[in-house]
């Protein structure tokens, strides 16, 4: 009795000791059950197709158990941190039957998804396709971790992409990685409320009004003044750190030293003035007080409802922030149609998506591919941007997609030829309706060309996360400017040990 | 019992070895996953590795000096130990006070087994969830504002998450409210296992209920204490995610709750990837845990 219970004990601790081993791998638990399924035909035939010759033999019967009607398929791994280019994997899907693209998204808020990627660069987790946002591109661009993708530039140069986008995707001559956006930014503004303060919502007047930051905050006082202090000038002040920082002299690091531009002492100045005039909501960018101020139904702490008068976004925050908040949750409050854009107090731009293939991966070739698809392929750039991807043209695809799967119109993308053909779509469209009458897409037209990219690096994000904290210290009085300075400097060296901060 | 035996010919296995052959699986999986990651954390510790860029060089002891130079170092470490110490106290002092009413014969309190659950609730929700909901409570347009301001109490809302003692009191009271339930599990389980025939001749001898706790529940429950202690010290020094999901995952407001850990994954998640001077932070907490644990025995252990 004694002895059988040691027997089971030990078979116990083998069973957990198997299962904690982390390669559960797929092979010989795979293999044996398409053996005895239905799908025995299929994995056969997977096993002899000369395409799945080499190593993807293995995933390829993995496969079979899960879809054995289509043992052929062949999978590529998508990392990204949002679901937006699920769509694009799902549309790739739709022109390429054999494909099967395994999308994983991570979000990217305290920035996870960076760390997850960069834990699994190297080892056999890393997936093929990366979708790199502007804050942290650089750093995977100055890596050896990206292809050399200069097989695609001809495209490019079909496609007329717009040089700053090609350019962050590139290092020392090497381009490595392709965005299908373009993302300069601008300055959405109310209309009925800059009729109320300032006697008209013309664009052109308002921009004249608006055209560098000291009439932006010489209007902050109008507004506040005009409207009692209900309405705020901005919802935040980090809103327009962008603005400031896209027009610095001088990158952040030169020659292993930092070097804090003139325009991030101004930044510091501005946005202390806008807490201590009480211009800013004191809201948090993308918290709820933030995007309540897009559909007037801020409330103050009191009670009272607050109104704000202008948010900094870029090209993509019309479709994707803009549009989808200006409706509030009960319905009760809607602000379409009375939105105005401009180009704002400074030019700059504002994030953007890139893609690149993990170097090394054995499936290369199809992950370039779709790294072409997704960015360079004049087609699916246009399906993009107005609207072709529904959540039904989706679905008829993928009957799997989730229902709220879908691509709006209006993200401007990174082609030239591509924009100015679709032009013409927004004149009477949703979007320029919710601008009452503005082509947005014929204004982000104009400015595109003149946005650069040389101040990128890869330490931007650092840098400029390990500001927030020490700058929202001192907008609040709880450290005086000198304070929030040094414990930068201090943070940095978490980062960055070998940077030199005097 | 057994195949082994059976086969008279070839390698013989001789009853004495069953032992070994028992604890091999556990003594196999404890190498590989947990002596090899310790072993490989000091080696790493000693280089400059990074993520992004591949294997580094041995590099002695830069990562340790660089660590002890930098202000955040120390700062993790006492902030570490003010939050852990801050909230184990009233954790322990709670669990104990319920634990003895609980199992108190004289008051005898009815469906313990419900108020023992509701009290270990908290441990269930995942931290994650936690941290969002004290995050969105005390945001500067949030319901703890609305309330103070609505009801006079205060004239202008606040930015409570701005503030270091909130901050740090927020972190307190979750870790408490958290493992408080937990705790009480464990001393019930050891209140109850102590005879009740000794407080039965406590009482006819004439002893308080004060008496009774300090010398007779106190002494026997030892163990159990000195179990939760060690438990609740290693918890408490790794402390990781309420802390980092509650700001901004640096620590804001000023670094006021960035803990040990969190100061090993920024090193870790840095831009670069250093998870060479990260390991030097998991080394220096795991010698410091180590060093007081052990104390924590030497000092408690039975003197006769």
């Amino acid at each position: 009795m004694k002895n059988s219970f040691r027997l089971l004990a030990l078979l116990m601790m083998v069973a957990m000791v198997l299962a904690a081993c982390p390669s559960q791998s797929a092979e010989p638990t795979a293999v044996p059950a398409a053996a005895d399924a239905t799908a025995a035909p299929a994995a056969a035939e997977a096993t002899a197709a000369p395409a799945a010759a080499e190593a993807t033999a293995a995933p390829a019967v993995a496969d079979a158990t899960e879809a054995p009607a289509s043992g052929e398929k062949e999978t590529l791994n998508v990392w990204s941190f949002t679901n937006e280019i699920n769509t694009m994997a799902v549309a790739y899907e739709g022109k390429h039957p054999n494909v099967d693209i395994k999308y994983t998204m991570i979000p990217m808020t305290n920035g996870e998804y960076q760390t997850k990627l960069k834990a699994a660069l190297g080892t056999s987790d890393a997936p093929d396709v990366v979708a790199l946002e502007a804050a942290f591109v650089k750093q995977f661009v100055e890596s050896d971790f990206l292809k050399d993708l200069g097989s695609l530039l001809p495209y490019a140069q079909e496609d007329q992409t717009y040089t700053f986008v090609t350019d962050v995707g590139t290092n020392d001559g090497v381009t490595k990685a392709y965005a299908y956006q373009a993302t300069p930014g601008a300055l959405f503004y109310r209309r009925s409320l800059a009729k109320e303060y300032f006697g008209t919502d013309d664009p052109a007047e308002i921009q004249a009004l608006l055209s560098d930051f000291d009439k932006y905050t010489e209007a902050a006082a109008v507004v506040k003044e005009k409207s009692g202090g209900d309405t705020y000038m901005v919802a935040s002040s980090g809103d327009f750190q962008n603005p400031f920082f896209a027009n610095r002299e001088q990158p952040w690091v030169v020659d292993d030293t930092l070097v804090v531009d003139p325009m991030v002492q101004k930044y510091v100045d501005t946005a202390k003035l806008f807490r201590d005039e009480g211009y800013e909501a004191q809201a948090q960018q993308w918290q709820e007080g933030w995007f309540a101020g897009m559909n007037d139904s801020l409330v103050d702490a009191a009670g009272t409802p607050k109104k704000v008068f202008s948010y900094f976004l870029p090209t993509w925050g019309l479709p994707y922030v803009l549009a989808p908040n200006a409706k509030s949750a009960d319905g009760s409050s809607d602000t379409s149609g009375d939105w105005g854009v401009i180009t704002g107090p400074l030019p700059y731009q504002w994030g953007g998506t890139w893609l690149g293939v993990i170097d090394g991966t054995p499936k290369a070739d199809l992950a370039t591919d779709f790294v072409r698809f997704a960015t360079l392929d004049q087609e699916n750039l246009t399906n993009w941007a107005t609207g072709v991807y529904t959540n039904d043209y989706l679905k008829a695809i993928d009957p799997n997609v989730a229902s709220d799967q879908m691509q709006a119109p209006g993200d401007f993308v990174s082609s030239q030829v591509v924009v100015e053909k679709i032009i013409p779509d927004f004149d009477n469209s949703e979007l320029s309706a919710f601008l009452a009458g503005q082509n947005s897409y014929a204004g982000f037209a104009e400015a595109a060309p003149s946005v650069n990219a040389k101040l990128m690096q890869g330490s931007d994000d650092a840098i400029q996360r390990a500001m927030n904290d020490p700058l929202n210290q001192y907008l609040n009085g709880e450290i005086t400017e000198d304070q929030m300075w040094a414990t930068w400097k201090e943070n940095l060296a978490i980062d960055f040990p070998d940077l030199s901060t005097n | 019992m057994t195949a082994a035996n059976s086969h008279k010919t070839g390698f013989r296995f001789k009853k004495d070895y069953y032992g070994y052959l028992f604890i091999a699986p556990f003594i196999i999986a404890f190498l590989l996953f947990g002596l090899y990651p310790v072993y490989n954390t000091f080696r790493l510790s000693f280089t400059n590795t990074t993520l992004m860029g591949g294997s580094g060089s041995f590099v002695g002891l830069q990562n340790y000096q660089r660590l002890f130079d930098t202000p955040q170092f120390m700062k993790a470490v006492s902030n570490t130990w003010l939050l852990w110490i801050l909230n184990f106290i009233p954790q322990i002092g709670i669990a104990l006070l319920l634990s003895v009413w609980f199992t108190s014969v004289r008051l005898r309190i009815r469906a313990v087994g419900i108020w023992r659950t509701v009290y270990y609730l908290p441990n269930l929700l995942m931290p994650a969830a936690i941290a969002a909901l004290f995050f969105s409570l005390f945001s500067f347009f949030g319901p703890v504002n609305q309330a103070l301001v609505r009801s006079g109490l205060i004239a202008e809302p606040v930015q409570w998450l701005q503030n270091q003692t909130v901050a740090r009191g927020l972190v307190i009271f979750i870790q408490w409210w958290m493992w408080f339930g937990a705790t009480i599990i464990l001393i019930m389980a050891g209140m109850t296992s102590i005879s009740v025939s000794l407080y039965e001749s406590a009482m006819i001898d004439g002893a308080d209920e004060w008496k009774m706790f300090r010398w007779i529940t106190i002494p026997l429950l030892k163990p159990i204490l000195i179990y939760v202690f060690v438990t609740s010290l290693v918890g408490g020094m790794q402390m990781f995610d309420i802390p980092f999901l509650l700001t901004d995952g640096r620590g804001s407001p000023s670094g006021s709750i960035l803990t040990n850990n969190m100061l090993m994954y920024l090193k870790f998640s840095s831009s670069q990837g250093h998870i060479g001077a990260a390991s030097a932070v998991g080394v220096v907490v795991f010698i410091m845990t180590t060093v007081i644990a052990l104390g924590i025995f030497y000092f408690l252990r039975e003197k006769n």
